[in-house]
């Protein structure tokens, strides 16, 4: 926002004084809302044609050539639907909550920077407000859960309330591992910490112990977070149905679509920014088109992390639910608290190669400690009633 | 920036009365949620930013979140079986003391000269270095105190939790 | 090598194996198992079956259908509806004039196929039958079901085959018989021995209600009928003979010079139905006159494939006019056997 003021502001030397202050602030919400539910359109689409390619099948391929009408189709379906209200339901909460789900995540990628200084908002403390925007997600589902009088729903919104409140803790904690590391909680700090020596990739935390470790629990985190397979257990449907989206139809239906995975694509983003580099890649810095390039490389990115996001959802089935609460307090949160001390070990250590083998040392031994406690805690062998 | 403050005092004072007057529960939780919200937006306007953000962190993303557990756990969750008068005798007793709670808050905080010297101006930003030196250095004291506390909250609520897996078993 | 997580990182190999295999996958249907259906058809296994067709030899007037209604009797659901053709004077032409299938009825249970003694109905596995009417649409009429024998060799090989030759064997036969003539003597088995692989009619008397089953006449003739249909109670098939007599009249278009009642002996006739064995109809018509007891055995259906209807028929044979006993086609190697039986029984053989 800034960047553009300072762009834009002698361009209108003779206007009015608001006229550049309002298109710097109009600018960076047109493009949230403009191209991210863009690329939520198309997330839905190559998700699709993605997983279908997973299980052996074509994708979508009728609607436009290779498909790619489809989300248009889907909209246009989605917003011709009834829209159905329980009789018994609360009204006024059930029409509140898919709008809900939508404001947070729209708000999270406030914080994303896109290329160098060049972040819708610059917040002083942006990885602080992510997760306070993120943990507000959860009343979203919370109320249409309640709302919807069902007791599927009822149990998808208590479901989602203790999964998001469990699986932010060990986020939270990974994330305060490199914001220790980078010493500032701004987005943009963060990617400038991560370049070193003059180059744009070696300076990633993800290339780091610690860094790599943090990005598994961030990345796990995220997915719990975002209720995305293989922890979707609030909409499991197998289970309940549809969880906490039951009893929507329509656009309400689509507004939680919206909501679920602009907040994937956002922790996505935010996973990128604090682990990958954000924007860095090579050729960031040539004149002019440099920001074009740090643009690209972000978005190549983020492209990378839904791939992978949806890679995996085509793998892994689904977390049982007394498993999810084990994983998240006595696996993921031990090795995040760990992974604090190594950083503080990081930096006090000088000589970087050595700290390099010793927190790989440290946090190697303790994942395989881990393992160790929770396989023995975990895995009994099964007994059948009748069929032995 | 008046009118921010005006409006956003407004819904924050609104969600107030609705958190203590509707007969539902989980609408008294989300009203409540509106006023926790109201005060998180009156952090960001005094350009308290962190205190904004942790206000919802801890207060939407965790108080409300365990209220509404809670609630979803009890029954009666629409106040139509409990006694249907708000204004009685306890709601004047109540009203009394909030009162006196609120003339003896503005007081003290009129009657501090701190508060005057203090009193910052539309620019100045709260940054988190300052708050995170503060807690280390100055107020290292009560900050390890209250970190004490709650571990010992936190450990107590595991022996509590252990206690009930014992007597299941 | 294991370790936590490792059957995880597996699984994502083989998904990733699934997704980059499908793009190399060129119709080999390994990796990528979906037909793309308007476009692509998965092929028909031979003996897949969807509704009936009639055959044709050469040229649809060629038809083998000689409108003798065994399958519209024995159809369960009833969705067969043949009315026969005539010349202007009134005289059967041994092909339909109508003959429709209601494939919204029609279950495709190939009983039509199974019954037809002339090969003339066959299973299609043309599945892409759905119309936008819900009624008319969904009725075949004549010209839409005829089909030559090349499209039925073409969609199922093996049995049109087997088909093929048992009618030219049949029709060698037939041709030997000619120049024999007159050979009454010993009609053996009209038909060789049918290579098809299909089980002839099914013989209605081989379900037996045991003698001291407290069951009235009446019942045990139901009973039968009901046995025989395979379950289906279908009106007009599997009632007691009276109320069979009762129902001809109501068949669809009753035969304008058909026999009157009155001449039928007491009960009634026909007593073509799928429920009544030949033991049954005989001795419904133990104390009629010879020639009632001829056309009880006889399949009853005037299909014409003698060259009379059956009244005229068992008429012809008792007077001594026509001396080839197996001429009935939809009766089979039965109803020539017990011609001939009751021809010796009568001592006019």
């Amino acid at each position: 926002m800034e960047t553009i003021y300072q762009l834009i502001a002698g361009w209108f030397a003779g206007k009015p004084e608001w006229l550049p202050l309002a298109i710097a602030i109009a600018v960076p919400i047109l493009f949230i809302v403009g191209v991210y539910p863009a690329i939520f359109a198309y997330t839905t689409l190559v998700e699709r044609k993605a997983l279908g390619r997973v299980q052996n099948r074509y994708g979508p391929n009728r609607v436009g050539r290779w498909g790619i009408l489809q989300p248009l189709a889907d909209g246009l379906k989605l917003l011709t639907k009834e829209d159905i209200v329980p009789r018994d339901a609360d009204k006024f909460t059930h029409f509140l909550a898919p709008v809900i789900a939508v404001i947070p995540s729209v708000l999270l990628f406030a914080i994303v920077p896109i290329a160098p200084g060049l972040v819708p908002v610059n917040l002083n403390i942006g990885i602080l407000f992510a997760f306070a925007i993120s943990t507000a997600s959860v009343l979203a589902l919370f109320m249409g859960g309640w709302a919807s009088r069902n007791k599927f729903s009822l149990l998808g919104a208590m479901r989602a309330v203790a999964q998001v409140v469990s699986y932010e803790v060990p986020m939270v904690l990974a994330a305060v591992a490199v914001v220790m590391a980078a010493g500032s909680l701004s987005t943009l700090d963060i990617v400038k910490a991560q370049t070193r020596g003059g180059l744009e990739i070696a300076g990633w935390f993800v290339f780091q112990p610690w860094g790599f470790v943090g990005f598994v629990l961030f990345a796990i985190g995220a997915m719990a977070e975002s209720a995305r397979t293989p922890f979707d257990i609030p909409e499991a449907e197998s289970e309940i149905i549809a969880g906490y989206h039951t009893e929507y139809s329509g656009f309400k239906f689509a507004l939680f679509q919206l909501g679920e995975y602009l907040a994937a694509i956002a922790m996505a983003g935010i996973t990128v920014t604090m682990f990958l580099g954000g924007y860095l890649g090579p050729g960031i810095h040539i004149p002019y088109i440099g920001g074009f390039i740090a643009a690209f490389w972000f978005f190549l990115k983020l492209g990378c992390m839904i791939l992978l996001n949806i890679w995996i959802r085509g793998t892994w089935p689904r977390v049982r639910v007394d498993q999810l609460m084990g994983f998240a307090w006595k696996v993921l949160l031990p090795m995040s608290i760990l992974n604090i001390a190594v950083v503080g070990l990081w930096h006090f250590m000088g000589n970087k190669v050595l700290a390099w083998g010793v927190t790989a040392a440290i946090l190697g031994l303790a994942f395989v400690i881990l393992a160790k406690i929770s396989a023995a805690g975990n895995i009994e062998k099964r007994t059948y009633r009748y069929a032995n | 920036m008046d009118y921010a403050f005006w409006t956003i005092s407004g819904i924050t004072v609104l969600g107030a009365l609705l958190a203590v007057t509707l007969r539902n529960l989980v609408h008294c939780v989300l009203s409540l949620i509106l006023f926790f919200l109201g005060i998180a937006a009156h952090y960001f306007l005094l350009r308290a930013d962190f205190i904004g953000a942790v206000q919802i962190l801890i207060y939407i993303g965790a108080v409300a979140v365990l209220i509404l557990f809670a609630i979803m756990l009890t029954r009666n969750v629409t106040g139509e079986a409990g006694p249907q008068e708000v204004v009685g005798v306890k709601w004047w007793i109540g009203s009394l003391c909030a009162a006196l709670t609120a003339g003896l808050i503005s007081f003290a905080v009129r009657a501090d000269s701190v508060a005057e010297t203090l009193s910052p101006g539309p620019k100045a930003t709260v940054a988190v270095a300052d708050i995170g030196k503060g807690f280390v250095g100055n107020w290292i004291v009560p900050f390890e105190a209250m970190a004490v506390l709650l571990t010992a909250a936190l450990i107590g609520a595991v022996v509590i939790a252990l206690e009930e897996v014992r007597n299941r078993r | 090598m294991g370790f936590l997580g490792k059957g995880l990182f597996q699984g994502m190999a083989v998904t990733a194996r699934n997704f980059v295999g499908t793009y190399f996958d060129r119709g080999t249907r390994e990796k990528l198992v979906t037909y793309q259906y308007p476009e692509e058809k998965p092929p028909l296994p031979e003996n897949s079956r969807s509704f009936p067709f009639l055959v044709y030899d050469g040229t649809p007037d060629a038809m083998r259908c000689v409108a003798c209604k065994i399958c519209e009797t024995e159809c369960p659901p009833q969705c067969i509806y043949i009315v026969m053709d005539r010349d202007e004077k009134g005289k059967p032409q041994q092909r339909p004039k109508v003959f429709d299938i209601d494939i919204s009825v029609c279950m495709q249970c190939q009983i039509c196929v199974e019954v037809c003694p002339f090969e003339a109905i066959k299973m299609d596995n043309d599945y892409e039958k759905s119309q936008y009417g819900r009624f008319d649409d969904l009725i075949e009429h004549l010209p839409d079901l005829l089909k030559s024998n090349e499209y039925y060799n073409e969609i199922k090989p093996t049995e049109a085959k087997a088909v093929d030759a048992k009618l030219k064997a049949e029709a060698e036969k037939k041709a030997k018989k000619g120049t024999s003539k007159p050979a009454a003597a010993a009609p053996a088995k009209p038909a060789a021995p049918a290579p098809a692989p299909k089980p002839a009619t099914a013989p209605a008397g081989k379900i037996t209600i045991p003698e001291d089953a407290p069951f009235t006449a009446e019942q045990r003739a139901w009973l039968a009928g009901f046995l025989s249909a395979g379950g289906v109670a279908t009106s007009g098939t599997g009632v007691s003979p009276v109320a069979v007599a009762e129902t001809t009249g109501e068949t669809p278009v009753p035969l304008p010079e058909a026999t009157p009642a009155a001449e039928a002996p007491a009960g009634g006739w026909p007593w073509h139905d799928p429920g009544l064995g030949m033991s049954q109809r005989m001795d419904l018509v133990k104390a009629a006159p010879l020639a009632d007891k001829l056309m009880a055995a006889m399949a009853q259906t005037d299909c014409h494939a003698c060259g009379y209807d059956c009244r005229g028929y068992a008429d012809a044979i008792a007077a001594g006019s026509e001396t080839d006993l197996s001429l009935c086609l939809p009766g089979e190697a039965e109803t020539a056997k017990k011609l001939e039986e009751l021809m010796k029984e009568a001592g006019k053989l």
